[in-house]
């Protein structure tokens, strides 16, 4: 049975259009051990500050739009168990549109360009595509990432370095394996900076969808080394 | 204020609210079209119900040869009870595999057997082998055709909530009025063609699977622009969801048939669920096909046991797995058994310990009346996948929206995309219109008196869970139209927005929500009373059984601020009169 605890939840205020300077508000908040930091935000926002701007929508794990950032690290707010002491921030380095939510627009722009529609050399000839049920498997797998950011955000690369981050060398891998797709994934992988990956694996610990975007970065590296994945040759 | 309020506005060919399957596929059909679109995403993209989906999929793929597409067809009807749009219901069952090629086309993997072999199992209510499914689920399919509109340059306007259609002195829409929640800044978007993709209206209840969003808004808009809803009185039940912790309460764990061998074949047996006298309930209720019966049976029968107090303390009841399951569940859905080892334990994950479950809102059976083509009865407004109404009839199938949305999805924004070419009108001339409307949205930001949207929301919440969910009676049913009146009447007027600032501003949003969340309420409410009998969803308890004379529909329309309900003989195949049929020629 779930037992009562009392929490403290330090969380950083701002207002980009009104504020100069970030700062942080501490509420206090009565709640219960096996809530998630999404419990303890919503909590806040229905009983002491009408005000504050969050993000979520499934609370499940699916939508991948609740990341922040607790106690300095990025997680999702709906999966995240609440801890007695929290200090809740947006994830970095995005942009800020207000409190705790961040703009997207660079992030889906992106997406956008990495075009991780299967590039296809002749058009699709119905189903079903020969695919071999493991590489489906697979497929899926890397088809499951959530874009929310959460790898970005801990990748120490990111932070100093010109790279995109694991999640898209993860999609971009997607698309490498994928039989139907005849882009240079590789290529796109490396002008992306995945090159400046320091093969820390932080991203593999902190996917909320327990993919290793790290895999792919080491699997693009076999190919590089190796002379590319086996359908470009 | 009205002076000041500043509305942008643009020209598209087809607006399309809602970022979910139906409203994606539709932006891809009219963009292929030829049509300029820009699609409206009330959150972030990625934030719909689709992506919470587990992804099922029934379609007539061939792999099994006993199946059909007349099956697929009779299973849909039998399920609906008989009540279902039938010429929807058997455009469904034709164009599902189709749509299904298309989503491995745009790069989705199905699960297979073999290299070109799919793999296929069962959900509740069919007779037949037929369901598709990938590992990747609801995310798997919305991230391939989030990057098909990326590849087509579609323009998406994340945290953009459709506020209200606007119409011409005809009636015709000439656009959409958008609030940016991001800015706190109001778009007019005057297009030749709305869309409306919003979803369902899942927020009505207060134990729910959809996302947070998911408020009828489109639904709603549509009642309010003059058209006509069907079966709204049939909200879908999931029958087993997670009872805690509280964000996940609700979330669905489908049906009982996935946790026993009944998930590979329809004869062995599903998952049993006990009370806490450890007896099998559901034998009462369907001796035949046991927890491997329809939804809505297994659904009522469970909320049953809670209400008679042979429930868990935490509100649920006990699901007993079939471990011998847990090789393939955990290969099949590994999404499910992370979620269950987070938030019950390692026993349950493994499906060795009983997990405790309770029925939850899931989908909105009924919507917008449409015509094969998703067009309704106003000019210019379009509807399809969640929002629209007919399709299921008075129960849905799992396994059937993910066909639906994609289905009627894509003939949505075909038609759209023609009704937008035909449209001679058009450019700023409603702006005023627009205006007018936003100008009386802001009227809550400058009251200090009164309630906060969050705590009107819960009110109704509570009211649609208790009186017009699962167990329904007309006593309880006239009572909440009654409350439901005093809360238009006397608390909307009230509702005051603590929250000065224009950006992101959560309870403005929720205010916008409450007037749709009513509308919809009342409208379910009212078509409950109108029905005299128990069929598919909706259960009454002064009319326990179902009642032949009323394999009909119920139509609710809005008239000079009343609701209408009026009785309507069912479309059969020989009764469907035919859509403007003139745009068949034009489908790839």
């Amino acid at each position: 049975m779930p037992t009562d605890i009392k929490m403290r939840a330090e969380i950083r205020r701002y207002d980009p259009s009104v504020d100069a300077e970030p700062h942080y508000e501490t509420f206090e908040v009565a709640g219960q051990d096996n809530w998630r930091v999404l419990d303890v935000i919503r909590s806040i926002y229905e009983r002491q500050a009408g005000d504050l701007a969050y993000q979520f929508a499934c609370r499940v794990g699916r939508c991948g739009t609740c990341a922040v950032k607790v106690n300095g690290v990025p997680v999702l707010a709906c999966q995240e168990r609440c801890k007695p002491e929290m200090k809740i921030e947006p994830l970095t380095p995005f942009p800020v549109l207000r409190d705790l939510v961040v703009d997207r627009s660079e992030i889906e722009a992106r997406y956008e360009q990495h075009a991780y529609a299967p590039q296809r050399k002749t058009e699709y000839a119905g189903g079903p595509e020969p695919i071999d049920p493991l590489l489906a498997e697979d497929l899926c797998h890397k088809g499951s990432c959530l874009a929310c950011m959460v790898c970005v955000s801990g990748c120490p690369a990111v932070e100093e370095r010109a790279f995109d981050g694991p999640a898209f060398m993860l999609k971009l891998r997607h698309m490498a394996e994928h039989p139907a797709d005849s882009g240079n994934r590789l290529e796109q992988a490396i002008d992306a900076g995945m090159l400046e990956c320091f093969g820390c694996d932080l991203c593999t610990q902190l996917c909320p969808a327990d993919l290793s975007p790290a895999q792919a970065i080491r699997d693009f590296r076999r190919d590089m080394i190796f002379g590319g994945s086996k359908k470009h040759e | 204020m009205t002076a000041k309020t500043e509305v942008f506005t643009e020209h598209v060919d087809v607006l399309i609210a809602g970022s979910g399957a139906a409203g994606m596929r539709a932006a891809i059909a009219a963009h292929d079209a030829g049509a300029k679109v820009v699609l409206l995403a009330k959150g972030p993209r990625r934030a719909n119900h689709t992506r919470m989906s587990g992804g099922r999929y029934n379609a007539v793929s061939g792999f099994n040869p006993a199946d059909s597409t007349d099956a697929f067809f009779r299973d849909t009807v039998d399920s609906g009870v008989g009540i279902n749009n039938y010429p929807l219901t058997r455009i469904l069952a034709d164009e599902a595999m189709d749509r299904a090629y298309d989503l491995e086309s745009y790069g989705l993997a199905w699960d297979r057997t073999e290299i070109k072999k799919y793999y296929m199992s069962m959900t509740g209510g069919g007779t037949f082998v037929r369901t598709l499914g990938s590992i990747d689920e609801g995310i798997g399919i919305t991230e391939v055709m989030l990057h098909q509109l990326h590849k087509r340059g579609i323009r998406i306007c994340d945290f953009h909530m459709l506020a209200d259609v606007v119409q011409d002195d005809s009636g015709r829409v000439t656009g959409g009025l958008a609030l940016d929640l991001s800015k706190g800044a109001w778009r007019y978007f005057s297009a030749g063609a709305v869309v409306i993709a919003t979803g369902g209206t899942s927020q009505l209840y207060e134990t729910s699977s959809g996302p947070a969003i998911n408020t009828g808004d489109g639904i709603a808009i549509a009642l309010r622009a003059g058209a006509e809803l069907v079966d709204i009185e049939f909200m879908q039940f999931i029958p087993i969801s997670f009872v805690y912790p509280p964000s996940a309460r609700g979330y669905t764990l489908i049906e009982p048939a996935h946790y026993g061998m009944r998930h590979f074949d329809p004869k062995a047996e599903p998952a049993h669920l006990l009370n806490t006298k450890g007896e099998r309930f559901v034998l009462k209720h369907d001796p035949v096909r046991r927890e491997g019966s329809t939804r809505d049976i297994l659904a009522r029968a469970i909320m049953l046991e809670i209400l008679e107090g042979r429930g868990t303390p935490e509100g649920g009841v006990l699901m007993h797995p079939d471990p011998q399951v847990f090789d393939a569940f955990l290969k099949e859905r590994p999404i499910y058994i992370k979620r269950l080892l987070e938030n019950y334990g390692e026993g349950h994950a493994r499906l060795q310990e009983p997990i405790q479950v309770t029925p939850s809102a899931l989908y909105t059976l009924g919507g917008v009346r449409i015509d094969p083509w998703c067009r309704c009865n106003v000019p210019g407004l379009l509807v399809s996948g969640e929002a629209a109404g007919g399709v299921h009839g008075a129960n849905r199938l799992g396994g059937s929206s993910m066909p639906d949305i994609q289905v009627f999805g894509r003939r949505a924004g075909i038609a759209a995309a023609e009704d937008a070419r035909e449209y001679a009108g058009g450019g700023a001339a409603q702006l005023d219109k627009a205006r007018a409307r936003a100008a009386a949205l802001e009227a809550c930001m400058q009251r200090n008196d009164g309630v906060r949207p969050p705590d009107i929301k819960k009110r109704i919440q509570k009211l649609m869970w208790d009186h017009v969910g699962l167990v329904r009676s007309g006593a309880k049913l006239t009572e909440t139209l009654a409350a439901f009146r005093s809360l238009r009447e006397h608390v909307l007027p009230t509702v005051k927005v603590t929250n000065k600032s224009r950006v992101l501003n959560r309870e403005w949003m929720e205010f916008l929500e409450l007037e749709n969340l009513l509308d919809i309420g009342e409208a379910m409410a009212a078509s409950s009373l109108q029905r005299p009998e128990t069929r598919g969803a909706h259960y009454r308890t002064d009319f326990p059984a179902l009642d032949s004379n009323w394999t009909a529909n119920l139509i609710v329309r809005r008239h000079a601020g009343q609701l209408q309900v009026e009785k309507k003989a069912v479309v059969t195949l020989e009764k469907a009169v035919p859509a403007r049929e003139k745009i068949a020629g034009a489908i790839a």
